[in-house]
């Protein structure tokens, strides 16, 4: 068994969750040791960022955990892994026409978020409040929702080049399994429950059963709010 | 029909792999038989994938001296693939390609492989036939194109394929109607709540057919149902041409060359006859000499190869007099719809490929589109479910909230027959890869009746899923499988490749992957891409015949 102190049992990403004590890391003595490695690997230390500039990594840093709500510790190192992918040029095998390759597009796409700052609030992207930042981000995304281009590109594929990466790396974390109740790996070990309502032994059930969708609204109808608001 | 008692007799890959739990024979890989580049071998094979090995485990066992070459890694599933979703990247043809046209489809991990075992190693595993009546959408509806071969002609190979593979699935009443050799698997929470919603809403919905064991087949293990097909399967259950061809092909003497990468097929342009392949290797541009050259790079690389492959006497691609390589490339609509459940459904439990209705699947007469759809179960780990939710415009709060609530989500999906258009193609790219050659541009566009079935599949989906009790439905519209863009047709002038495969204008060179099929139904195509080249490899034989004394070509 590897050795965890208890406060590295069940994290989730800012204590959110709703399968109270689920701690897919526990159960990694069942993986083959290939599959642990890797998944393990997620875990370490994050290394020194070397894709982006410094002044990229406070944007995209920031632009990073407001597309994933991670507004505090614990956090998942997603600016860490989106780096270290970038550096070694691991694309998804295509990339839009209309858009550069990716290392190029992230690096431009976050100079117009610093551009965007400065020339409506006179600050860069980084230090602006989260609040603004939020309004910045909003509007891209809104132009993409309206195909329309962002600083001469298509936004909807800026916004699809930003939240792929962004959710690729936050949900390859056993951290962000634990929030939502993924139990992981499952080789050589399978599952003897499938079914509607059936659990392993070691799963949890949802502790919190919400339908998101009110929830969601409610955030939706504020963001929206808050950007009208903005002058 | 031939029953699965036979099979080992004209495929033993299932017998010839370990039963000590561990995955590859590499007695097996260690005994290769190997050919000199400078020897003239009968056939040399570009692409391990679904095509390329059937072909070459069917000739070599014809006594074909045949080197099959593949960009990408000789597979061990023990120490190349991890059950993580993340992990599973290395599968993916991820060299840069890029996309364009009003509906751009993305590549890698969607629909493209590499490696020996192609895409059929992350492909979900569902294994459906093409309908007889995909074989002449031209004449029967005045869609798509009719081809130069019908469904008669693939029926047996289709069964030996299903035995070979081999198929789990219900009694099949669609199409023409068939069994399945292995009985149907059970059904997780994802296929519980197809079938249920199927039965409340009045639709036929069958278990299967996924290429997956259900008991021993050889030394192939029992599925452990751990939901990770897509991500390469570590126990050897889930069929890919790694296991269910490449072990016979190498017992009979094929030489499976990997991590060579062609660069272009050679012409002698006096006699307008293919001599072999250019490759990369190591950092070393090779050249492997054959009397026949057959391409099965599939979709996009297929053309691409060809078009790459210039000459004087082919100044627009080898085999492209008529304008027609790299067109006609299709893709099938393929919108996901999923339904939120007050029960959890823990649908990444189970084999993602579970349960199909193909009710929808032929043109019904009363609506204004032509042709149909299929729906299948789908189960989408973390990171595609984070993709599925995205789509909806969630991001920050929003997204993480319903990230969390990933338990209660069921998926279905759809496949739509979208139809072949001129205009969705491969080009030449003004980027290079790092061998310095073009890369492809893929192109692609919907057409009006490819917009009405997205809608119709769509609201097909929500029916099943409210029925079966859905909250909420929400949908994310993308696209699936790659078929044509060399396709096969009666004459050079529709087509690149004719009936037997064989490339319009050049005598001895051969495509046989999924980018032969002029249309492409609502079936997902690994199955069919395998039966045609078990039948190609039977025309290629009686071809050798007919042109040399030895048999071969």
């Amino acid at each position: 068994m590897i050795y965890r102190s208890p406060a590295q049992r069940a994290i989730t990403p800012q204590h959110r969750g709703r399968f109270p004590g689920f701690d897919v890391v526990e159960r990694a003595d069942d993986w083959d040791a290939l599959t642990a490695g890797t998944v393990l690997a997620r875990l370490g230390p994050a290394a020194a960022t070397v894709f982006f500039t410094e002044t990229e990594a406070g944007i995209a840093g920031a632009l990073l955990d407001r597309l994933l709500a991670q507004d505090g510790e614990p956090r998942i190192p997603v600016l860490a892994l989106i780096d270290a992918r970038l550096a070694a040029g691991e694309t998804d095998g295509w990339h839009y026409d209309d858009l550069p390759e990716d290392g190029q597009a992230w690096r431009d796409t976050l100079r117009y978020l610093e551009s965007d700052a400065s020339s409506r609030y006179g600050t860069g992207f980084a230090e602006t409040q989260v609040r603004r930042q939020t309004v910045l981000i909003q509007q891209v995304q809104d132009l993409a929702a309206a195909s329309e281009c962002w600083h001469g590109l298509p936004a909807e594929r800026v916004w699809s080049l930003w939240t792929r990466y962004a959710c690729t790396a936050f949900y390859s974390h056993p951290w962000a399994w634990n929030e939502i109740g993924f139990s992981g790996p499952a080789y050589p070990r399978g599952y003897l429950n499938p079914g509607v309502d059936a659990l392993e032994r070691f799963e949890v059930a949802d502790h919190d059963d919400v339908d998101p969708g009110p929830f969601a609204d409610r955030v939706e109808r504020a963001r929206h709010r808050h950007l009208e608001d903005q002058p | 029909m031939s029953g699965s008692g036979n099979v080992r007799t004209r495929n033993e890959s299932a017998w010839l792999l370990p039963s000590d739990g561990s995955r590859v024979n590499h007695r097996l890989r260690a005994d290769m038989r190997t050919f000199d580049d400078a020897e003239e071998v009968d056939l040399v094979v570009v692409g391990a994938g679904a095509g390329g090995s059937v072909l070459t485990q069917r000739l070599a066992r014809r006594g074909w001296r045949v080197v099959c070459l593949d960009a990408g890694p000789f597979w061990d599933p023990d120490s190349d693939w991890v059950s993580d979703e993340r992990g599973a990247h290395t599968l993916y043809w991820t060299e840069p390609r890029q996309i364009g046209g009003t509906d751009p489809v993305p590549l890698g991990s969607n629909n493209s492989g590499r490696g020996v075992g192609g895409s059929m190693v992350h492909f979900a595993g569902y294994v459906p036939r093409l309908h007889p009546s995909d074989f002449a959408t031209r004449s029967r509806d005045k869609v798509g194109a009719d081809w130069p071969i019908g469904y008669p002609e693939l029926k047996p190979y289709y069964e030996h394929i299903e035995h070979e593979l081999p198929v789990a699935g219900q009694r099949w009443p669609w199409g023409d109607p068939h069994r399945y050799p292995h009985s149907p698997h059970p059904v997780g929470g994802n296929g519980e709540i197809f079938l249920r919603g199927a039965k409340a809403a009045g639709i036929e919905a069958r278990v299967g057919p996924v290429a997956i064991t259900n008991g021993r087949f050889g030394n192939r293990s029992h599925c452990i149902y751990r939901g990770f097909c897509l991500q390469g399967c570590k126990v050897n259950a889930k069929a890919s041409p790694l296991i269910t061809h490449v072990p016979d092909a190498l017992a009979h003497g094929a030489e499976i060359r990997p991590d060579s990468h062609v660069s272009r097929v050679l012409l002698d342009e006096g006699s307008g006859r293919v001599t072999g392949v250019e490759y990369h290797r190591g950092g070393v541009l090779r050249r492997q000499r054959a009397a026949a050259v057959v391409v099965a790079g599939y979709s996009i690389e297929t053309p691409r190869l060809l078009m790459l492959s210039t000459s004087r006497a082919f100044p627009d691609g080898l085999g492209n007099r008529h304008d027609q390589l790299g067109r006609y490339l299709m893709v099938q609509g393929a919108p996901q719809t999923a339904g939120r459940f007050e029960a959890e459904i823990r649908m990444y439990k189970s084999p993602p490929p579970e349960v199909s209705t193909e009710q929808f699947y032929e043109t019904d007469p009363s609506k204004p589109y032509r042709r149909g759809w299929s729906i299948q179960t789908v189960s989408p780990l973390p990171i595609t479910w984070a993709e599925h939710v995205t789509a909806q415009g969630h991001w920050g709060e929003v997204l993480r909230e319903y990230m969390r609530d990933y338990v209660h989500w069921a998926t279905l999906g759809a496949l739509c027959e979208f139809l072949p258009l001129a205009g969705n193609r491969v080009i030449l790219a003004d980027e290079t890869d790092r061998h310095g050659l073009p890369v492809a541009h893929f192109a692609y566009s919907m057409g009006a009746n490819d917009h009405a079935l997205m809608r119709a599949a769509t609201e097909s989906m929500e029916t099943i899923l409210r029925a079966a009790g859905a909250s909420e439905v929400m949908t994310i519209d993308r696209y699936a499988h790659l078929v044509g863009g060399a396709r096969m047709a009666a004459t050079a002038a529709d087509g690149v490749v004719d009936a037997d495969h064989r490339v319009f204008g050049v005598p001895n060179l051969f495509i046989v992957d999924g980018s032969v099929l002029p249309t492409q139904g609502s079936a997902n195509p690994a199955l069919t891409i395998m039966a045609l080249a078990a039948r190609a490899a039977d025309r290629m034989v009686a071809i050798g015949r007919t042109t040399s004394g030895t048999g071969t070509l």
